[in-house]
């Protein structure tokens, strides 16, 4: 029975990240990967979207030409050469993972594993199984996106997430089921290159997982372009009608029905734990996801679960930090520390794009905080001006006694690049007064997370 | 001599550190550095740790080679800002080399900081802030970051600072101050006077004066002498008892010029190696070992870890678990074999502090589980999957593998039948455990198969009778054969 220090089962950004950290520590490390190195971030997640929608700002861009002083006699799109530089991307990026195992000496294994026992685990490879021991086994294992009972994914009609980022045609009309962070990106995509597009929420508002505000922007802003959004509505049923999908709506107006050309689902995701032979070990799951400490560890001796397997929220980011916070601490590294959730940024990548880190204001003062808010409005900055990007908003949210930063909510453009800044003063501890007191460069889209903290202590400048 | 250079020299990390391994260089000369940026990795007996500047400037030379072996406060290296001359940077060094050995000592420790080492480095740290240290727990205290790691760094406890940052939080400058007003001196600065406690002042410590002299002439520090004189005096016998520990080859060794064929290669021997080398040659030529065998029956033990292990998805008890957990209640039973001898005194511990033997890439190393005989097996369990996987990571502390009270080596795993250990000195016994394997016994007149483990004790015959080993042995066995009664 061949023997490691550590295994790590998923190849994805939790995975890889646990291995490389594993190697340099000096474990003797394998990674068990059934598909591709990389994990659905890197092969049909994060890269290949962001790639698409870098399309759809050009798009947007070209729209924006002729206020800047540029006509076109004839402007042309082929859909395909985006796919191909989106899937291009994705390759390059799953080689450079493959590269770096190789580096670090790490042993990729291909093949589906299974927890054989305690410490022990199979590994079958086209029908060949190999047996492997390991007194750490970290589980990585991801996520995939969820059906609804009575809707689900087809790849023909109802896209999920991997066909609507591989499309060979545009559709002229598009419904988007579920305002969620992806559901909010295809649907801002798909408008900008043109479809036809509807965007259907279950809650009260989409993006519902961020500040009420930042939410309420985004939807003015989806509406002023041209998508249709319902929300507190919901898709009974999607039914094949010739070419064409008939979606029955029930909404706040009553029930309707109405023919798109394509349906992309994405109602949140659900944990891959099946075949991994855990019911039989009894090791504990909730809801689909693993059941971890804040260390990783499972109620399995030596194993752990780290990412989207382990529950919310399910970001590349979290998995990698869960990542070298369970290697570390099985290393002994006495400065690991278990992930803080309320650290963790949230970015969403339509447009305008949404970022935002820890509390929102409802959750701030539900908390019990006595809370001091922030805001400052794009249309005050110069840079967004000058971009004439001027759309959007930064709150702040401070602890009134400690002056803790309990929260901040950003939309506008590449808010997704100025989120780290906030993360930081969270993660340093500092408070309104340090952020008040950093020097800010101008002219700069960043220089409204000043002018946010200002007003949260009543001294803006520029409003 | 020009103060803007700074030697890198060889640290001294923990008590029985004298020499070190140049293992890998991270700088080159020319690069510019910064506080904290890592130096070089030094392998030691026990260790690979990374030295790290405690200066800013550019390195200008590097006088120490991979694979090459310096004593402890040996010249390794120079910082320098740029503008001082190549000429100054020859002159520092062929004056550093000839410079008196105990000097050098004293300086050294300002110069450099161990990473991931800290008891060793608040030991180092260059600042006098004892009044500033006592005080309870101070996580409460509202304190910014970089205020409470220095205080960490300083050793001061955040108590005894008042803040007058934002909210009347510790600020950096309050640290700052208050150190400086307690006689202390800031981490970065090199102006103050070397500290006599970097390298373990051995003044107070109680010595005849044979002894103190001798360990001045051998270059022992007191503090790694076992005290077993009168009136708790360390004496001559405790000094040689280091000096016999000491490595006497001298440290350049090059591997001896043998007639280089296509059939054999020169290995350099690791500071581990050499530890290990010397460990056991004065443990076979000092201690006669004395050594009995007997075979214990394990069919129970697995039926119970079985039990154990299907009813708890938390554990994994393995045998050796119950090995150290029986050695533990046989030790409680028959102290006489929980004792360490130095060649004068025994010492007879009440606590069972077990050293396991666990195999590392290119060595071996004993973590300890201390008070096993305190210990449920799941506790044990745990820990021994700790120390395992930190033991091989080379992230154990000195503290998790020196001392120990008995040893144990398991070689079943590869199934070996049988085996002798040589005794891990000052420890007085070993045992040397086999596989578990099917046999044909006899029971009741009748043959029968059972699951046997031969074990082996080998112990320290000066010191340990045969009958008390044998009795020890005929314990365990009875511990492991039903061992239900080590819940007692």
């Amino acid at each position: 029975m061949q023997q490691y220090d550590l295994m790590v089962v998923g190849g994805g950004p939790g995975g890889y990240v646990a291995a490389i950290r594993a190697a340099q520590l000096g474990f003797k490390t394998a990674l068990v990967e059934k598909q591709h190195l990389g994990g659905v971030c890197l092969n049909w997640g994060c890269i290949p979207t962001k790639s698409l929608l870098r399309g759809a700002d050009i798009a947007h861009m070209l729209k924006e030409a002729e206020h800047f002083g540029f006509t076109f006699d004839s402007l042309s799109f082929d859909i395909n050469k985006l796919v191909k530089h989106s899937r291009s991307v994705a390759n390059k990026l799953s080689g450079g993972v493959a590269y770096l195992m190789q580096k670090n000496n790490i042993k990729v294994i291909d093949g589906t594993a299974t927890v054989a026992d305690k410490c022990r685990l199979d590994v079958n490879h086209n029908g060949t199984v190999t047996q492997y021991r390991s007194n750490h086994i970290i589980l990585a294992t991801g996520a995939r996106a969820r059906n609804l009972p009575n809707i689900e994914i087809d790849g023909d009609l109802i896209w999920g997430a991997r066909e609507a980022m591989t499309p060979t045609t545009l559709p002229g009309s598009l419904l988007v089921i579920g305002g969620g962070a992806i559901g909010v990106e295809f649907a801002s995509l798909y408008n900008d290159l043109g479809t036809d597009v509807t965007l259907i929420e279950a809650a009260e508002r989409i993006t519902p997982a961020e500040d009420a505000e930042i939410s309420s922007l985004a939807q003015k802003s989806f509406s002023q372009r041209g998508i249709k959004v319902l929300t507190s509505t919901l898709v009974q049923a999607v039914e094949g009608a010739g070419d064409q999908a008939m979606a029955i709506i029930n909404g706040p107006d009553g029930e309707r029905r109405q023919k798109f050309d394509q349906v992309i689902l994405a109602v949140g995701i659900q944990g891959n734990i099946e075949g991994l032979g855990l019911e039989n070990l009894g090791v504990k799951t909730e809801n689909s996801f693993l059941v971890a400490d804040p260390y990783g560890k499972t109620n399995l001796v030596g194993l752990y679960a780290i990412g989207d397997v382990s529950g919310a929220p399910w970001l590349a980011h979290k998995a990698s930090h869960e990542a070298i916070v369970c290697v570390e601490k099985i290393a002994g590294i006495e400065t690991a520390e278990p992930l803080n959730k309320n650290r963790v940024p949230g970015c969403t990548y339509c447009r305008p794009q949404i970022a935002s880190v820890g509390l929102t204001e409802a959750q701030a003062k539900g908390a019990g905080h006595n809370i001091r808010v922030g805001r400052s409005s794009l249309n005050s900055n110069g840079k967004a001006l000058a971009i004439n990007e001027a759309e959007g908003l930064v709150k702040t949210v401070f602890d009134a006694n400690s002056g803790e930063l309990l929260g901040a909510h950003m939309i506008g453009p590449e808010v997704t690049e100025q989120i780290q800044g906030f993360g930081i003063a969270q993660q340093l501890a500092a408070t309104e007064h340090d952020l008040a007191h950093t020097i800010y460069a101008h002219p700069t889209v960043s220089e409204s997370m000043h002018e946010s903290v200002l007003d949260s202590l009543g001294v803006a400048i520029h409003q | 001599m020009n103060n803007n250079i700074k030697p890198i020299i060889m640290p001294k990390w923990g008590m029985e550190m004298s020499e070190g391994e140049i293992n890998t260089w991270h700088v080159k000369v020319g690069d510019h550095i910064i506080v904290e940026t890592d130096l070089v990795d030094v392998e030691t007996a026990k260790i690979i740790n990374t030295v790290a500047a405690s200066d800013s400037g550019v390195v200008r030379a590097i006088v120490a080679e991979p694979g090459e072996t310096h004593i402890v406060g040996a010249l390794l290296g120079v910082i320098a800002p740029a503008e001082v001359s190549d000429e100054e940077i020859k002159t520092f060094i062929n004056s550093f080399s000839g410079s008196n050995q105990v000097d050098v000592l004293e300086e050294a420790p300002s110069m450099t900081d161990i990473v991931n080492e800290p008891a060793v480095a608040a030991e180092q740290q260059p600042v006098k802030t004892d009044i500033l240290s006592a005080g309870e727990d101070d996580s409460h205290v509202s304190a910014s970051p970089v205020a409470r790691r220095l205080a960490a760094d300083y050793g001061v406890n955040l108590n005894n600072i008042s803040g007058t940052g934002r909210h009347g939080r510790v600020s950096k400058r309050d640290l700052e101050a208050a150190v400086t007003a307690a006689g202390g001196r800031l981490i970065g600065t090199n102006n103050a006077v070397p500290s006599r406690e970097k390298q373990g002042d051995d003044s107070h410590v109680k010595a005849t004066p044979v002894a103190r002299r001798l360990a001045e002439e051998m270059g022992i520090n007191l503090l790694e002498c076992r005290v077993s004189g009168n009136r708790g005096r360390v004496c001559k016998a405790d000094v040689e008892a280091v000096a016999a520990m000491r490595n006497k080859v001298p440290t350049q060794t090059a591997v001896s010029a043998a007639p280089t064929s296509s059939s054999s290669t020169p290995i350099a021997i690791s500071g581990m190696r050499k530890t290990i080398a010397e460990r056991l040659q004065a443990s076979k030529q000092t201690a006669p070992h004395f050594r009995v065998q007997i075979d214990a029956e394990l069919d129970n033990l697995l039926a119970t870890r079985k039990q154990i292990n299907d009813a708890n998805t938390e554990v994994k008890i393995s045998v050796n678990d119950f090995i150290i957990k029986a050695c533990a209640s046989a030790l409680t039973r028959v102290p006489a074999v929980n004792v360490q001898f130095d060649g004068e005194r025994v010492t007879q511990f009440a606590e069972a502090d077990i050293s396991v033997a666990v195999a590392i890439k290119d060595g071996l190393i004993t973590p300890i589980i201390p008070g096993a005989n305190r210990k449920g097996l799941e506790v044990i369990s745990h820990e021994m999957r700790d120390l395992a996987t930190r033991a091989k990571l080379n992230r154990l502390k000195p503290e998790e593998f020196q001392g120990g009270s008995f040893c144990i080596s398991n070689l079943g795993m590869y199934g070996i039948k049988q085996f002798d250990a040589i005794i891990n000195p000052p420890q007085s016994a070993i045992l040397a455990v086999g596989s578990g394997e099917r046999r044909a016994v006899v029971k009741n007149g009748e043959l029968a198969v059972a699951t046997v483990v031969s074990l082996t004790l080998s112990s320290d015959h000066r010191i340990i009778d045969g009958a008390v080993a044998a009795e020890f042995m005929s314990v365990l066995k009875g511990f492991l054969e039903q061992p239900a009664t080590m819940l007692i």
